[in-house]
């Protein structure tokens, strides 16, 4: 895993158009600010700051990293880590999502790549390969506070569906803290703005289809404030005896939730509970939809 | 695999883990409704000032609120008002000495001095309008608009609705719409409605056979039209900076189309004004018009150029060029400000019935209809203008317009007679036009 | 969580690379377009203003939008 460190600053300002893009690496995605302003100075400065604050997390949080807290926790073998305050919380925001999804939303759950591929020609898992594997699961077994985690041996913890997310959030409010520009950034997706554009116009966000055909138009979603994330990944899943399995595994279980959207993209006012929202939909299966319903929330869902 | 019973909370309960988790204010029902509604409607105020050199003056003043909700739905409400004073042409021509005319009321006389172009000053009236539209998409593609208008004024109500369809093609690249509008319109002058063709009384409004008299001349006291808009529009992108757009519009207008306060002079050989008598036009109009209009964007300005051509069975036809540049420019502060200069061209033909005067030996003639009114008379105007712009915190504008208007009337053809080879029958009417703009 | 993960999308706001043989644009074009200054009817409020000077002056109204009546200065 290379994560090319570069910050590209693009200074275009095209036809008085007062943007000012920064492209750079993070999380395993391209990502990008976007400041309307003309002050290159200001757009050096936050990109800076805005990269190093998203790296910090990524470093601290992923799991593929060998030097990262996420794997320390991982590899304790059943012995306490001494965690900060953000950890704190962070372990803390899990607990809620994994509460309020009544166990579907569970941070443990990664373990289950070891048995799941998911491309087309993959095989289904054996369930005795899954069982195995379920006995690592459940956030009920992880004991924490404000000072330290402690993992049964094996289990494993995995912040990729909410690190992202917490990143563009935590990148916003640094960039409120810098400029009262208008700022857009995105990572990889999940985006979030820190106001409307001037003259009060809404940033118009194009999201391209992701299928391979290409059918279905881009939506162009209108935005505000707040922040929009998608979750699902319509070309990961697997064929086989012609049903399909897609990639959002039930967490109780160990296998694909049936008739789940291939994704769904959802407005709110934090780009973290956008995607918690998202990731709950998905979870729902073919009742995703009537669960957005309910939230009252702003999305689409792609089947 | 259903949510708990509780999942209606599940968007409040994550709302304040996320606001937990980034060390935010937690939001409260309350506030975040608060600021929906600020946030949410956009305001635009206009006051104009317009005053013609020696004749009407108006003030109008427009407070203009739109509100987005959450399925992108618009509503739109429009509150006008405007106030008018002043003097407007009667229609008469001048003529070398003093002319008496009687006011539309019935109820006094007013006297012009020779060589001046009869004008009546008693014009006073005060509007209100209101207007309320709707817009939202009905399906993929479809946009439905949908209006309903009110307008009243002492002598005058008027009641519009109206509604508009446009379907995006191609990403949005190519909208076609189809509109239509109906407005009922009700005329009550002071006065009531005269006779057409019939002359104007003139003399003593104390005598006490006056008023019986002065009935004669009145048919009702009010009058009703109609007026029916359709409309075919097509908007194209050309490319990432030019957009262009065309419109085809039929109007019918059918009803009393007259103007109660104009009259005709009748004239004898000499050209000395021997009758004024009321006009009268005819009780339909059919208005066709193309519209053609394209917005440019060069580097930093924006070119709004449009053209219309409009044609209707009274014979008048019209041709409009309608032109702004918008500037950018950083003048007192790093805000960005723009400076946008207009310029208007109309040119008109005379509607088939446009009589400047009446001779008296043709007024026994089988004229069906008649009017001096210069407004239907052949001209040409020209707006010259400039408006400046500035975006003050949170992209609220304030904007400053100063524009001039000349309609300079010209004769279509028809021969100058006696006295009235000396005299101005076709005056010029000057205007400034000055507004200033607040949206926030 | 590695069971929900994200492709990354293609996201483009507004500016982008030119250059369209065809009429139109794509989404992501439309920076320019979707300014407010470049709106048909930029300033509806003088546009109003100016429909109701026009139509009480001169023989012609509408084209761009309803002609229509409401007025009785003309």
């Amino acid at each position: 895993m290379s994560i090319s460190r570069k910050i590209n600053v693009n200074l275009c300002q095209r036809d008085n158009s007062a943007f000012i893009h920064i492209n750079f690496q993070a999380m395993a995605s391209p990502c990008e600010i976007i400041i309307q302003s003309q002050d290159k100075q200001l757009a050096q400065r936050l990109a800076s700051k805005v990269c190093t604050e998203v790296w910090r997390i990524e470093h601290k949080y992923s799991r593929y990293r060998t030097d990262s807290l996420c794997q320390q926790i991982n590899t304790n073998g059943g012995l306490p880590t001494p965690i900060d305050e953000e950890t704190f919380l962070l372990l803390n925001f899990a607990e809620q999502c994994y509460h309020l999804s009544d166990g579907l939303f569970d941070i443990t759950t990664g373990i289950l790549r070891k048995a799941w591929q998911f491309s087309p020609n993959h095989e289904v898992p054996e369930q005795s390969n899954i069982d195995s594997l379920l006995k690592y699961i459940g956030w009920q077994k992880v004991k924490y506070n404000q000072h330290q985690v402690t993992l049964p041996e094996k289990m494993e913890i995995d912040f990729g569906g909410i690190a992202k997310e917490y990143a563009v959030d935590k990148a916003i409010l640094l960039a409120k803290s810098i400029t009262d520009s208008p700022v857009l950034i995105n990572l990889g997706g999940d985006l979030a703005v820190t106001s409307p554009l001037k003259q009060n116009k809404p940033w118009q966000v194009a999201i391209e289809h992701p299928t391979l055909t290409k059918q279905q138009p881009d939506m162009i979603i209108a935005l505000v404030s707040g922040g929009l994330a998608t979750s699902g990944d319509s070309k990961r899943y697997l064929i086989k005896e012609g049903k399909r399995f897609g990639h959002v595994l039930n967490a109780k279980t160990g296998w694909p939730i049936e008739n789940a959207p291939r994704s769904i993209t959802v407005v709110a006012p934090q780009c973290t509970q956008a995607g918690v929202l998202a990731t709950l939909a998905l979870l729902q299966g073919e009742r995703a939809e009537n669960f957005l319903n309910e939230q009252e929330v702003k999305y689409w869902v792609r089947r | 695999m259903v949510l708990g019973k509780n999942k209606e909370n599940i968007k409040a309960a994550l709302s304040i883990a996320t606001s937990t988790l980034l060390g935010i204010a937690i939001p409260t029902e309350s506030n975040a409704q608060q600021s929906s509604v600020t946030d949410d409607w956009d305001i635009e105020s206009a006051f104009l000032f317009y005053s013609e050199a020696e004749r009407v003056s108006a003030i109008e003043g427009i407070i203009s609120a739109n509100k987005t909700f959450d399925n992108d739905e618009v509503l739109n409400l429009k509150f006008t008002i405007d106030a008018l004073t002043g003097a407007s042409a009667n229609g008469a021509v001048a003529q070398p000495y003093a002319q008496t005319f009687t006011r539309p009321s019935g109820q006094g006389q007013y006297v012009i001095s020779g060589e001046d172009t009869p004008l009546d000053d008693t014009f006073k009236d005060t509007r209100v309008q209101l207007n309320g539209q709707w817009t939202q998409a009905i399906a993929q593609d479809y946009i439905l608009s949908s209006g309903a208008h009110f307008s009243k004024e002492y002598d005058y109500l008027s009641l519009g609705i109206n509604s508009n369809l446009a379907v995006d093609f191609d990403r949005k690249n190519t909208t076609l719409s189809a509109g239509f509008s109906y407005f009922h319109d009700t005329f009550s002058p002071e006065g009531g409605i005269p006779v057409a063709f019939a002359s104007m009384l003139i003399g003593d409004s104390n005598d006490p056979d006056w008023d019986e008299a002065f009935a004669k001349t009145r048919l009702t006291s009010s009058d009703t039209k109609t007026t029916t808009d359709l409309m075919l529009g097509l908007t194209q992108v050309i490319n990432r900076r030019m957009l262009v757009q065309m419109n085809y519009s039929y109007s019918m207008v059918d009803g009393y189309l007259t103007d109660p306060f104009k009259i005709i002079s009748v004239i004898n050989e000499q050209g000395i004004a021997q009758d004024y008598i009321y006009e009268k036009r005819p009780t339909t109009r059919v208005k066709q018009s193309t519209f053609f209009q394209s917005m440019y964007h060069f580097e930093q300005n924006i070119l709004d150029l449009s053209y219309r051509y409009m044609w209707d069975d009274w014979d008048i036809t019209s041709h409009t060029i309608d032109s702004r540049l918008r500037i950018p420019v950083h003048l007192f502060s790093s805000n960005e400000s723009y400076i946008q200069p207009h310029l208007r061209f109309y040119k008109q033909s005379a509607a088939l019935f446009y009589q400047p005067y009446l001779l008296e030996q043709n007024e026994s003639l089988n004229i069906d209809y008649a009017s001096a009114d210069y407004r239907i008379g052949q001209m040409v105007t020209l707006t010259l203008g400039v408006k400046y712009g500035m975006f003050l915190e949170k992209g609220n504008e304030l904007s400053f317009r100063l524009e001039y208007y000349q309609q300079t009337p010209e004769n279509a053809g028809f021969e100058s007679i006696g006295v009235l080879n000396d005299l101005n029958i076709y005056p010029a009417v000057k205007a400034i036009i000055a507004q200033v703009s607040y949206s926030f | 969580m590695n069971k929900i993960i994200r492709l990354c999308f293609i996201f483009i706001t507004s500016i982008s690379v030119m250059g369209c043989a065809s009429l139109g644009v794509e989404p992501w074009e439309r920076d320019l377009l979707a300014k407010k200054e470049m709106a048909l009817t930029s300033s509806p409020l003088d546009a109003s203003l100016d429909d109701h000077i026009y139509f009480s002056k001169e023989a012609s109204s509408g084209g761009k939008s309803f002609g229509g009546g409401g007025c009785g200065c003309n």
